[in-house]
């Protein structure tokens, strides 16, 4: 697919990098020459300097004929302003964008943005569920990101210790794979197989219900 | 009318002075503390235009402009796709009745025109016009 990465920093060019690996063509706009003079020397002629907010600019970036525009830059509003430039223009299929701020993760939502990354809620997640005593471990993600196989150590005063895998109501599609206890025996998950304090569960969990996965297991007396 | 403006500079002023003129109760928010010189001094220190220095896009600083009771938003920095993103947190989420934003891009004004946001182009001699679309409209 033919994809414009607008925003060639920390995000975009290691982002614009992995996609070509993945065998995507990629073209990066940047308003920053020397950040386009780098990607240019690490990736070949895929970069270009330009606004991202310039209607000119994603037309010569190609975005008439891009399948979708992924905005990483610092600034939210060119973020926002890059994808609805993009499909009110060029009708570009799939809009992607990063919102820094929580409030205008939700406004992008609003807004018509096909898919928000909300940067503050994956610190945030991420420093919730790493937190060392029961911490969620992402272990790969899976079929295009859209599941994850994560594994969940349980806390001894945990609500649901003590009950069978039946009497757990998981999150939908939530799968468990394996349960290793304390003492590092696996055993295999069934109906009645019993919770117990300081479990380690393995489950194949969709990408978004891994949080609220971690929620239900971790959850205390 | 209520009408609250984003950023104070030549747009935004003089548009805070037309309707102040008209006897429109303005409020202001400008990021820049140093950036207020074009306003009209007298009316900010008497309090009859209000000065908030905060950056306008966020919920917070309209929140604190009163957006609740305005009638009017204007989004008129510099910046087009700060002036965008600030319209439509004012249109969709403070439900506004009239925002404009000004755009340098002519290319933008499809993208507004689909969200019922007016634009506002520095070069059309816009405050002019919109002096008139607000009166008419009172």
């Amino acid at each position: 697919m033919y994809l414009v990465i607008v925003g060639g920093g920390v995000v975009g060019a290691p982002l614009a990098s992995s996609l070509i690996n993945e065998g995507h063509e990629v073209f990066v706009l940047d308003r920053d020459p020397y950040t386009v003079a780098s990607l240019q020397r690490e990736l070949g002629m895929i970069a270009t300097v330009g606004e991202a907010t310039s209607v000119r600019a994603l037309q010569e970036a190609g975005a008439s004929r891009a399948g979708a525009i992924i905005a990483t830059t610092d600034s939210d509003e060119d973020n926002l302003a890059a994808c609805q430039l993009a499909r009110s223009n060029f009708d570009i299929p799939q809009t992607i964008a990063i919102a820094h701020s929580p409030e205008n993760a939700e406004l992008f939502d609003i807004a018509g943005v096909d898919l928000v990354v909300s940067a503050t809620d994956l610190v945030l997640s991420n420093l919730a569920t790493a937190l060392p005593a029961h911490p969620l471990i992402r272990l790969m993600p899976i079929a295009d990101r859209s599941q994850e196989l994560v594994a969940i150590k349980l806390p001894a005063a945990g609500t649901v210790i003590g009950r069978t895998l039946s009497e757990l109501t998981l999150p939908y599609g939530t799968k468990i794979i394996l349960m290793v206890t304390a003492e590092g025996q696996s055993k295999t998950p069934e109906a009645n197989t019993r919770v117990e304090a300081e479990d380690q569960i393995v489950a194949l969990s969709p990408a978004n219900s891994t949080s609220e996965l971690w929620e239900l297991l971790t959850e205390l007396r | 009318m209520n009408v609250i403006i984003v950023g104070a500079g030549n747009l935004g002023s003089s548009l805070a002075r037309k309707l102040s003129d008209l006897g429109h109760r303005i409020t202001i928010i400008e990021k820049d503390p140093k950036s207020v010189s074009l306003l009209p001094r007298g009316r900010v220190d008497s309090g009859v235009m209000t000065v908030i220095h905060r950056d306008g896009s966020t919920g917070a600083a309209m929140i604190e402009a009163g957006i609740a009771n305005a009638d009017v938003f204007i989004a008129a920095t510099g910046k087009d796709s700060l002036n965008g993103l600030a319209a439509q947190r004012a249109k969709t989420i403070f439900q506004v009745d009239e925002v404009m934003t000004a755009v340098k891009d002519e290319g933008a004004k499809i993208l507004y025109d689909s969200l019922g946001i007016t634009t506002i182009n520095k070069a059309s001699l816009a405050g002019d016009q919109l002096v008139k679309l607000l009166t008419e409209e009172k």
